[in-house]
């Protein structure tokens, strides 16, 4: 798979979880319609076809999820690398939202929200990866 | 106190594809003597990545030459203008 169609399936993967949570909280706030169903239903089955070929036909997952003893100097910089950069992103990304959330006087962060940072964090090092390597 | 020093890596050239190819080595063939995964052989081929110091020496010793005739900071010249040049030097002596 090119470095192109792998960002492509790293950014609908992140979108997937977008759409996710935006028609899971129309539904929760505003009603739980035919339509919010559906796009929820399709969100859900967009964000698990672009989790697999994203990150586990790639192999990305493996590679961020193995023992270190399994890699080779390289690989083994290449991931502390993006762990270093998914550590910074991961941050911004949490702060923004809790004190997104703070301001806009919502209480704190609820169990969806909690699920899908801790996805991200889980995800984001193997995206990175994706997105900067030529070759995984 | 803590000095922060930015040493920025030079690019480092080699014969590693050269050589492989010589011995008639597959990529994987090279990766698992080395201790590598077989994308690292392609990334060093393509000078993309410098190896570290015993990885350098584990693919000299494969080779069974010396860690100077197979990465260099200089653009390396053609294998048959280096093994002249070795001859001249020895005739000279």
């Amino acid at each position: 798979m090119s470095r192109q169609t792998r960002r492509l399936w790293v950014i609908i993967n992140y979108l997937s979880i977008i759409f996710l949570l935006s028609f899971f909280y129309t539904g929760k706030y505003l009603n739980w319609t035919v339509f919010v169903f559906i796009g929820e239903a399709a969100s859900l089955l967009l964000f698990v076809f672009s989790f697999i070929k994203g990150f586990i036909k790639t192999h990305l997952w493996r590679m961020s999820h193995t023992s270190t003893k399994n890699l080779d100097e390289r690989q083994l910089q290449v991931l502390l690398n993006s762990l270093k950069y998914s550590y910074t992103i991961f941050t911004i990304i949490t702060l923004i939202i809790i004190y997104g959330f703070a301001v806009a006087e919502l209480g704190p962060i609820d169990v969806v929200i909690a699920g899908c940072l801790l996805y991200v964090s889980h995800t984001l090092p193997a995206a990175i990866i994706g997105w900067k390597e030529k070759v995984i | 106190m803590y000095y922060i020093c930015s040493m920025r890596s030079r690019k480092m050239y080699n014969r590693v594809a050269i050589l492989r190819q010589e011995k008639g080595m597959s990529r994987k063939e090279l990766a698992e003597k080395i201790g590598v995964n077989f994308q690292t052989v392609g990334y060093l081929e393509r000078e993309e990545y410098n190896p570290s110091l015993d990885l350098a020496f584990r693919i000299s010793e494969n080779f069974g030459l010396p860690i100077e005739f197979i990465f260099s900071t200089e653009p390396l010249k053609p294998l048959i203008e280096e093994i002249i040049h070795l001859k001249n030097k020895l005739g000279e002596l």
